[in-house]
């Protein structure tokens, strides 16, 4: 009741000052943009106790700002990768979520000054001897969250193997794994996810010191001064520090939240800095290059989905009962699944037992070609079972066996059926690729993402982009426009 | 030459046959007729074994089939007689993929193992015997009826088979075309080709058959 009190008036003496922009007192409510999926401790749900819900140090913090600004604060869920996009939108009013006020992220929103000082760890997995630092780890495979601030403490230390994670728990799964040597992340995670990996090895103290801000649109200055004030208001009344303790996150380096230079670290006069030139040579090579793994990543796969869909569909129709009961469960198990999970359990799960490690590209292939299989298996299966009866007897009456009369006449006349809906199949696969991101390899589409959120300039690459995906499905479904009408001819 | 002894067929427990037999003469053309249902395709296709018989033996000698052997070994031997009989359906069943050059190659080489020159030359010959030399490279979707008949036929004569198997194929035929094929076919019968032609059309017979087989 008593913080309640003070909470109120220190409200009252913050909207003296700097008064929230008056259509959010209408509303009486803010709007925050959070992703819940980037996990403990900052926004996420607890599975653990009942009825917990959604807790997180930001959840609380978002609570006690909405004491002091006299909002009620609403989280709005979206992925942490388009949380500006989403801010831009309006579909959120500020994003409060671990976000760093990276020189690409200036660019774009507004941020107020630091809610939190976050420093750097360091881990090894259980069998990595002799690294004691970021030097050791030169010429090692090390894994880092995509677009965090580890992967930019890593990008300024040459000579480090570095493998872009989609999270903090994928990346300390393959050290403990064996895959990679090392991971770096942020102090808060590393604490959060330590329960789940006894096995790692911390490495030397927490270093550096980095900032968690929120982030508002560049139009509203107000909006920032207003949130400045009121993180202000909770540094001085000990409500941050309290729920930093609870949530184990207190280090000595938050005693630095309250130093002018920390304040107006990232504070911006309101004129608008011209964007970075994009260097387009640079941006085309990465481009190009990610465009030349979406591709052969996809001709590979699916190379190996015809042949593997062909085997299926014939033992199908064709094989021994109990085979046939197997290509049956074959089919339903990876058609009714998501290709997600299955990549995931290729990689991750299989990742556990040490023969069968697959490396990053390895797997994606394999996981794009078994799920692709399936549904070649029941393109072929149709086809196979279009073949008129005759064609079977006309072959047996000229003295083939049954394997021959497959081959050269049923298989080769189900293939030519098969040609255009196959051909849609792999423009499908050719743009599903990008799924392989999840499992750290660094296609187009990921290309696109890294580019895109290093440089701010979001439009004009996914331009590039999506007419590089284009230029290369465009001759495919051209081929299969010919293939169908080729097959009409033929029947005519 | 084939040869039927106390061949039964039963159809879903319907008797069409009991304890037929049936010798084809060599070089000599054997015509079957009989009304719409009697069992002719049923017959022509036991005798190449299309069809399993229940009882009794079918025979090219040495081949012996009788009724009930265990799966593997009648599809061998079954095999092994069709290699040595050719059979031309009422409906073509040309190979649609392949042109009418492969399709004429197609058992030769894949079957006997016969090189391409050879297969080829040879298949050209046959299909010069059948007029449909200037076809060769067509595919069958741009032929006639007749056309595509006669290219079945030669596609039968391809594997140098000791008998050759007819059942109806001219009754999908305008009368034009049919005249084509029945031409064709007078012609192997001239050359001493041993042939079990299927009919239900009596003139036809009349006009081909060295031995008559009526049934029903
Ligand atoms: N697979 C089968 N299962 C059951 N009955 C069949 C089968 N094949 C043929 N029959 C029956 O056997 C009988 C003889 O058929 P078949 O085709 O030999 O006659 P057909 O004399 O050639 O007749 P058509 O002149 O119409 O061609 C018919 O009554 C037919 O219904
Ligand atoms: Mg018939």
């Amino acid at each position: 009741m008593l913080r309640l009190l003070v909470s109120l008036a220190l409200a009252a003496v913050g909207s003296a000052q700097s008064p929230l922009p008056q259509r959010y007192r209408d509303a009486g409510v803010l709007r925050w943009g959070a992703d819940a999926e980037g996990g403990a401790p900052f926004v996420f749900v607890d599975g653990t106790r009942p009825g917990a819900g959604e807790v997180g140090f930001e959840v609380d913090l978002a609570r006690e700002l909405g004491v002091v600004l006299g909002v009620e604060l609403r989280r709005v869920q979206a992925p942490y990768e388009s949380l500006v996009q989403v801010l831009d939108r309006g579909d959120c009013d500020l994003v409060l979520n671990g976000f760093e006020p990276t020189p690409a992220r200036r660019e774009l929103v507004r941020f107020t000054r630091p809610y939190y000082v976050f420093q750097q760890q360091l881990s090894v997995g259980p069998g990595v001897t002799g690294v004691r630092g970021l030097a050791d780890l030169v010429g090692r495979r090390v894994g880092v969250l995509g677009q965090s601030q580890s992967h930019q403490v890593l990008l300024a230390q040459p000579g480090i193997d570095i493998v872009v994670y989609e999270s903090n728990v994928t990346a300390y799964e393959d050290v403990v794994n064996g895959r990679t040597a090392a991971s770096l992340a942020d102090l808060p995670i590393a604490r959060a996810l330590r329960p789940l990996f006894p096995r790692l090895v911390d490495v030397g103290e927490p270093f550096g010191a980095y900032y968690y801000a929120i982030a508002v649109r560049r139009g509203e200055p107000e909006l920032q001064r207003a949130l400045d004030e009121a993180i202000g208001a909770l540094l001085a009344n000990g409500t941050l520090e309290r729920i930093y303790r609870e949530w184990e996150l207190w280090v000595p380096a938050e005693a630095r939240l309250g130093d002018r230079d920390v304040v107006d670290a990232f504070a911006r006069d309101g004129d608008d800095r011209a964007a970075a030139e994009l260097h387009w040579g640079a941006v085309l090579s990465l481009l190009g290059t990610g465009a030349l793994r979406t591709l052969g990543i996809s001709v590979v796969s699916f190379a190996l989905a015809v042949l593997l869909g062909l085997a299926i569909a014939l033992l199908r129709l064709h094989g021994p009962r109990p085979l046939r009961w197997c290509a049956v469960a074959y089919v339903e198990l990876l058609r009714g699944t998501p290709i997600l999970v299955q990549m995931l359990l290729l990689y991750y799960g299989l990742g556990q037992i040490e023969g069968l490690r697959l490396d990053a590209v390895t797997a994606g292939v394999l996981g794009l070609a078994l799920n692709y299989a399936a549904f070649e298996a029941e393109i072929y299966r149709g086809a196979l079972s279009a073949i008129p009866r005759g064609q079977r007897e006309a072959a047996q009456a000229l003295g083939f066996t049954g394997a021959q009369a497959l081959r050269h006449i049923v298989v080769p006349q189900a293939l030519r059926l098969s040609l255009a809906p196959s051909t849609n199949d792999f423009i499908a696969l050719f743009k599903d690729s990008s799924i392989v991101m999840v499992i750290t390899v660094v296609e187009l589409t990921k290309q696109y993402q890294m580019l895109a959120n290093a440089t701010g300039r979001f439009i004009v690459l996914g331009f590039v982009t999506s007419g590089l995906y284009l230029l290369m499905s465009l001759p495919l479904a051209y081929l299969a426009r010919r293939f169908e009408r080729r097959l009409d001819r033929d029947r005519a | 030459m084939i040869r039927l002894r106390g061949v039964t067929k039963r159809y879903d427990g319907r008797v069409l046959f009991a304890g037929l037999d049936l010798d084809l003469v060599p070089g000599r053309t054997t015509v079957v007729t009989g009304p719409s249902g009697c069992g002719k395709s049923t017959l022509l296709r036991l005798c190449n074994q299309l069809e399993r018989h229940d009882e009794g033996a079918v025979s090219l000698a040495p081949i012996e089939i009788p009724a009930g052997l265990p799966h593997a070994a009648w599809q061998r031997r079954a095999a092994e007689l069709r290699r040595r009989t050719g059979m031309v359906f009422q409906g073509y069943h040309l190979f649609p993929h392949l042109s009418v050059l492969a399709n004429v190659t197609l058992a030769p080489r894949v079957v006997q193992g016969a090189a391409r020159a050879v297969a080829e030359a040879k298949a050209r010959q046959l299909l010069e015997l059948v007029g449909m030399a200037a076809a060769a490279d067509r595919f069958p979707a741009r032929l006639s009826g007749g056309e595509s008949q006669r290219v079945a036929i030669a596609r039968a004569l391809a594997t140098e088979p000791e008998v050759l198997l007819l059942d109806e194929p001219t009754s999908a035929l305008d009368p034009a075309s049919t005249a084509d094929v029945v031409a064709v076919i007078s012609d192997l019968r001239r050359r001493g080709v041993t042939q079990m032609l299927v009919t239900h059309d009596p003139q036809l017979a009349k006009a081909l058959a060295d031995e008559l087989v009526q049934l029903g």
